[in-house]
């Protein structure tokens, strides 16, 4: 082989391994994590599940905001649905927003879900799972956050809001989050 | 009367959910499975035995009784859930290279096989075989007078 032809092959080799070796590096970085407690809470607008409209979380500043990650699919999302209703009309009075969004499902069963639990709150729709898993890092639903008044996380429980310790810590953390 | 005409209309109405399945489906689920992704799982939907693929997989044979074709679909699924539900990706755009980069490397690859080929064909010393040796005058006469012999 030719010398500059040589020379050619290896600076074709060796800028394949560089960009393999970039994109290896660019994979790690960025891989989605959780929010951090104490940070601020990811921004999204997400359409409505049922009608037109969105929810940008960014309006919603100056209130305390339960998120609500569930599916229609996941076993314990539907004995944490009364739980959560009974939450939200119990802290409605006190100003308390809640936001379901509605994570990798088929749009038609959410809403008999929506139906058939009589959930009243504001659900969003998040079929790609963009804001969900992208933004807060969710992989199992139900997973739930509790956003202070200024936007930060007060809390974040992986897992349903029925089971005993995760119960008291959301009662805890809304508690904080409307005194925030 | 009034009531036997009613009794018709239920029987028909009953009956009319079941016929209005489709005669000739334009696609099937297996195919579709291996089409479509499980978003939670990140494998195909006939590779994922997760609650998320089985809702899609029930909504897919709804469909399909429908006589929905696997672009409509399709179509539906990108709708709810995005272009990452689809196992290949679409054949435009920025997505295009997703096809065309295998291809091209398998070309280029096989150019680069065939070009070194040539070069080690081309640069290897010609098959000379065994080196001819130098008879003597006495040896070659002997050879001479047997192949006169031959002849």
């Amino acid at each position: 082989m030719t010398r500059p032809l040589k020379l050619t092959a290896q600076a074709l080799a060796l800028a394949a391994v560089a960009g393999l070796l970039a994109l290896l590096v660019w994979r790690l970085t960025h891989q989605q994590h959780a929010p951090k407690v104490g940070a601020a809470a990811p921004g999204f607008t997400l359409s409505m599940l049922s009608g037109p409209g969105s929810i940008d979380l960014a309006a919603l500043r100056g209130k305390p905001v339960v998120l609500n990650f569930w599916a229609s699919w996941c076993g314990p999302c539907k004995s944490e649905a009364p739980v959560l209703e009974q939450a939200w009309q119990r802290y409605r009075k006190q100003g308390v927003a809640f936001v379901g969004v509605d994570y990798h499902d088929v749009a038609g069963d959410a809403r008999r879900f929506v139906s058939a639990h009589g959930l009243t709150f504001p659900m969003v729709e998040d079929g790609s799972g963009d804001v969900t898993s992208g933004r807060y890092g969710v992989s199992q639903v139900p997973e739930t956050y509790v956003v202070g008044r200024t936007g930060k996380i007060v809390v974040h429980i992986a897992g349903p809001i029925t089971s005993g310790s995760f119960a008291d810590e959301f009662r805890r953390a809304v508690a904080a989050a409307i005194r925030s | 009367m009034i009531v036997r005409l009613l009794a018709v209309a239920a029987a028909a109405l009953a009956l009319a959910g079941p016929a209005a399945a489709c005669a000739h489906p334009k696609t099937s689920l297996p195919y579709l499975e291996g089409q479509i992704m499980c978003p939670t799982c990140h494998t195909t939907l006939d590779q994922s035995d997760s609650a998320a693929a089985r809702a899609i997989e029930a909504q897919i044979a709804k469909r399909i009784d429908e006589c929905w074709s696997a672009k409509q679909i399709e179509d539906e699924l990108v709708g709810n859930f995005g272009q990452g539900i689809l196992a290949a990706p679409p054949h435009k755009g920025f997505d295009l290279l997703a096809w065309w980069l295998p291809l091209g490397g398998v070309i280029g690859g096989a150019g680069m096989l065939a070009f070194g080929v040539w070069r080690w064909s081309r640069t290897r010393e010609p098959d000379v075989g065994e080196p001819a040796v130098e008879l003597d005058a006495e040896t070659e006469r002997r050879v001479d007078e047997a192949l006169a012999r031959l002849d």
